[in-house]
């Protein structure tokens, strides 16, 4: 080796060295780590549904139709959509999305996806939301008709969570095997799981639309949302969900990591049992309504991130009405409906919550109702006796109970109707007015009209308070300082969207 | 000597059968996962159909002859929220119980026997006081309190080591000290007691009257002597750490069978908890007894009695 050659060679040493330290630190970043709290349970999009699942299924694949940045339903597999009638709809897809091994996407993977979530026999636990759609068929290999059993309004809102799943390898390997190793068309690409580690995904190049800007970006299991926030600040992560308030404070000194939160569909309410005493009398549930000041949990208790609401709804779920007055905070007003009540106001009333709520806004809901001069008590039982219990009807169900609503469709079809109308397990209140507006509304495509008749129940349940509405939840991410990204309404968190600030 | 032996692998059986039985009942005392697996908008019929596909709406006794059925053939089942087989998830995260129970365990003796030792042969000076208060701390401090501790020190302000997650070596030190550090203190004052109960004894005056120097006699002739309430306690405290893993292996998102089988119960994954309790329940069941069957070659009088 002559003395030039490795002269030269320190050169480039030197100069590799110099660009590698020159460069921002995110450049080198090849592995992008995101803390869930749990592992998913399962990459197939048509069988589980939890967050911890979709957060990471929603990367691989493609869905029918998407929401933009403010929440507007917007194509994605499909290009455009127009009615044929009340009950039929005709998609035309794109003709260029490719899935991961390579195969076109056509119509009939569309139609094949479609028959799979809505077959019982296949047993989705998402059934529910598509089974208004009682035919698919493609009439080209780019255009799709769905019919739907009668007109439903809210069916674009659901094929926002319709994920694409390739016909031909579903066929091939069935359903065992494809939920252990999917195959997509979306812009991240299925690598590898180790089970209750880490699930891998590497960015999809040839994607159609907008690509990923990680190569890799590895999805682990933190239960505790202390280690997540540890991590954010030792820089061991780079994104980290569920974060609370008081975390997001600690955040804000940190030197790499920061909070990022975006307001959700998520309604807090309470729900009361109309049907039992003491509820049974509008005056004590209003006394209730008087008695609780959201204003003061969102900003005491829930640091300012969550917004205080006076109905059922959100500015991010159709059906929001910005003229709705609710109750107004008035302790002594509360307390006099109370008094009015007599010995009667001092029963028992059971506040039913689980431990994934807030249990700080639990217990200052419990004590605005005590201070009113209610007598409430709270019950806490784990989530899967918790929801048995709130649908279990008028009859056995609790007389109080917190919950967090999110029907994942941004439509208020998915949050009114099952907790008010007569035949959903959730309701505990009987008015044929408010199940006939709710009925006329789920089969209503005159947009204008149906935010009337949603702006009119909403009217109602002010003055006839079956439901407090609390608060719009926000969800509070931690991310590396660099990071760009807006949090969405519908708590998705699609990596393509994300990107490095400079 | 072959009575013996059916009779207690007999015994065995039972036991296991007892153990299934019990479990596959309690679980199903507290409802089944439909609830939690359908979004909130589910009605009721879709409840009920999900239900029905997943076969919870059948007799509880069907139900439970099927899965005796199954693990007559060795067959554990798949899990209803994950539909990959439970063998898997269980294969998968039992290394990482191991591997923690271990470094735990070589943490707490690493560190409890010579703080115990220390705390023997210097029972009046300061040095002991300082070194009882450690003990004190360390075994009063809640694992879920300690680890954030040892996070924040080593992983955050230091960054020495990783702050969770599994990974390389440098990934199990933190748990392994915040898992052993409980155990350490057992282990420091089984040592002290028993040190202290030996250096009593005659034998030891008798050597310091013939001139032993002190640090010859404990290691030469006491520590034996001391080390057999030692060992039984470490083959106990095994036992222990796998347990107390749970929480740990929570804060430190280790992916242990702990925290699996806790997050399993909360989801009412019914098949997996079943596989863990099974499990454990089965390592107990074969210990005892090959314990047993050891006891008997070793000492006749064992099978004799029983026989009769």
């Amino acid at each position: 080796m002559t003395d030039r050659f490795r002269y030269a060679r320190l050169v480039a040493l030197a100069f590799t060295l110099s660009a590698s330290v020159a460069l921002p630190a995110h450049a080198s970043k090849d592995r992008f780590v995101i803390d869930l709290v749990n592992e998913p349970s399962s990459l197939d999009p048509q069988v589980q549904w939890n967050p911890d699942s979709y957060y990471v299924y929603r990367n691989i694949f493609d869905n029918l139709l998407t929401r933009d940045e403010k929440g507007e339903i917007a194509p994605q597999v499909a290009k455009s959509w127009k009615y044929l009638s009340d009950t039929q709809i005709s998609f035309d897809l794109r003709d260029d999305i490719v899935f991961h091994d390579g195969r076109k996407m056509t119509a009939d993977d569309v139609v094949f996806s479609i028959q799979r979530i809505t077959d019982p026999k296949f047993g989705s636990p998402q059934l529910g939301q598509f089974d208004q759609i009682v035919k698919a068929e493609a009439t080209s290999p780019t255009t799709v008709v769905l019919t739907t059993k009668s007109a439903y309004p809210a069916l674009l809102a659901q094929l926002v969570k319709l994920s694409i799943v390739p016909k031909h390898v579903v066929d091939a390997v069935g359903k065992d095997a494809f939920n252990v190793n999917p195959v997509g068309s979306g812009p991240y690409q299925f690598d590898g799981w180790q089970r209750g580690v880490q699930v891998t995904l590497k960015r999809n190049d040839a994607y159609w639309g907008t690509k990923g800007p990680f190569p890799v970006a590895v999805f682990r299991a933190v239960p505790d949302s202390a280690t997540r926030l540890a991590n954010l600040q030792a820089g061991a992560s780079d994104l980290g969900v569920t974060l609370d308030s008081d975390q997001a404070g600690q955040l804000k000194n940190a030197a790499k990591a920061k909070a990022l939160t975006g307001l959700t569909e998520r309604v807090a309410y309470l729900r009361l049992n109309t049907l039992k005493p003491p509820f049974d009398n509008v005056k004590v549930r209003q006394a209730a309504a008087h008695a609780i000041d959201k204003e003061g949990i969102v900003d005491g208790i829930l640091g300012g991130y969550d917004k205080a609401v006076p109905e059922m709804a959100t500015p991010a779920i159709f059906g929001w009405s910005d003229a709705i007055k609710a109750p107004a905070f008035d302790l002594d007003k509360a307390k006099a409906l109370v008094a009015e009540m007599g010995p009667a106001g001092k029963a028992e009333i059971e506040l039913a919550t689980a431990p994934v709520f807030d249990q700080r806004v639990v217990q200052a809901v419990q004590q605005m109702l005590t201070d009113a001069g209610l007598n409430v008590k709270i019950n806490m039982s784990d989530m899967a006796s918790y929801l048995k219990r709130a649908q279990a009807g008028p009859d056995a169900t609790s007389l109080l109970s917190y919950g967090r609503w999110s029907c994942a469709c941004q439509d208020s079809d998915g949050v009114l109707f099952p907790l008010l109308h007569n035949s959903s397990a959730w309701s505990a209140y009987r008015n044929p007015k408010v199940d006939g507006l709710l009925e006329e509304a789920r089969q209503t495509l005159d947009a204008k009209k149906r935010q009337d008749l949603y702006r009119q129940v909403h009217e109602i349940v002010a003055e006839e308070v079956p439901l407090i509405p609390l608060y719009q939840s926000a969800a509070i991410y931690g991310a590396t300082k660099n990071l760009k990204w807006q949090p969405t309404a519908n708590e998705s968190m699609f990596l393509n969207r994300m990107s490095w600030t400079d | 000597m072959w009575p013996f032996l059916l009779r207690r692998v007999g015994q065995a059986l039972v036991t296991m059968f007892g153990v299934a039985t019990l479990i596959f009942f309690i679980q199903r005392l507290t409802g089944d996962p439909t609830y939690l697996l359908v979004p909130e908008t589910a009605t009721r019929e879709d409840i009920a159909a999900l239900r029905h596909s997943l076969g919870f709406d059948r007799p509880l006794v069907v139900q439970y002859l099927e899965f005796l059925a199954n693990l007559v053939r060795f067959d554990l089942g798949r899990s209803i929220v994950q539909n990959v087989p439970v063998v898997t998830i269980i294969a998968s995260r039992l290394p990482y119980t191991l591997a923690l129970a271990a470094g735990a365990l070589v943490v707490a003796c690493g560190l409890g026997i010579p703080i115990g030792i220390l705390l023997a042969q210097f029972r009046d000076r300061p040095i002991a006081k300082v070194a009882t208060g450690f003990v004190l701390a360390a075994q009063s401090m809640p694992t879920f309190w300690s680890g954030i501790l040892l996070i924040l020190v080593f992983a955050i302000a230091l960054g020495w080591l990783p702050p969770s997650s599994s990974g390389d070596f440098s990934h199990l030190i933190l748990p392994s000290v915040t898992l052993g550090l409980l155990s350490m203190a057992t282990f420091a004052r089984i040592t002290r007691t028993s040190l202290l109960d030996e250096l009593s004894k005659d034998y030891v005056r008798t050597a310091r009257a013939r001139g032993v120097r002190t640090s010859r006699l404990l290691w030469r002739h006491v520590a034996r002597n001391a080390a057999i309430p030692v060992i039984t306690v470490a083959a106990l405290e095994i036992s222990n750490l796998l347990a107390g893993a749970v929480i740990v292996e929570t804060v430190f998102a280790w992916p242990g069978l702990g925290q699996v089988t806790v997050q399993s119960i909360l989801a009412r994954d019914f098949l997996i908890v079943q596989g863990v309790v099974l499990l454990g329940s089965f390592v107990t069941v074969a210990l005892n007894l090959l314990a047993d069957i050891l006891y008997s070659v070793v000492d006749p009088r064992i099978r004799l009695e029983v026989a009769r």
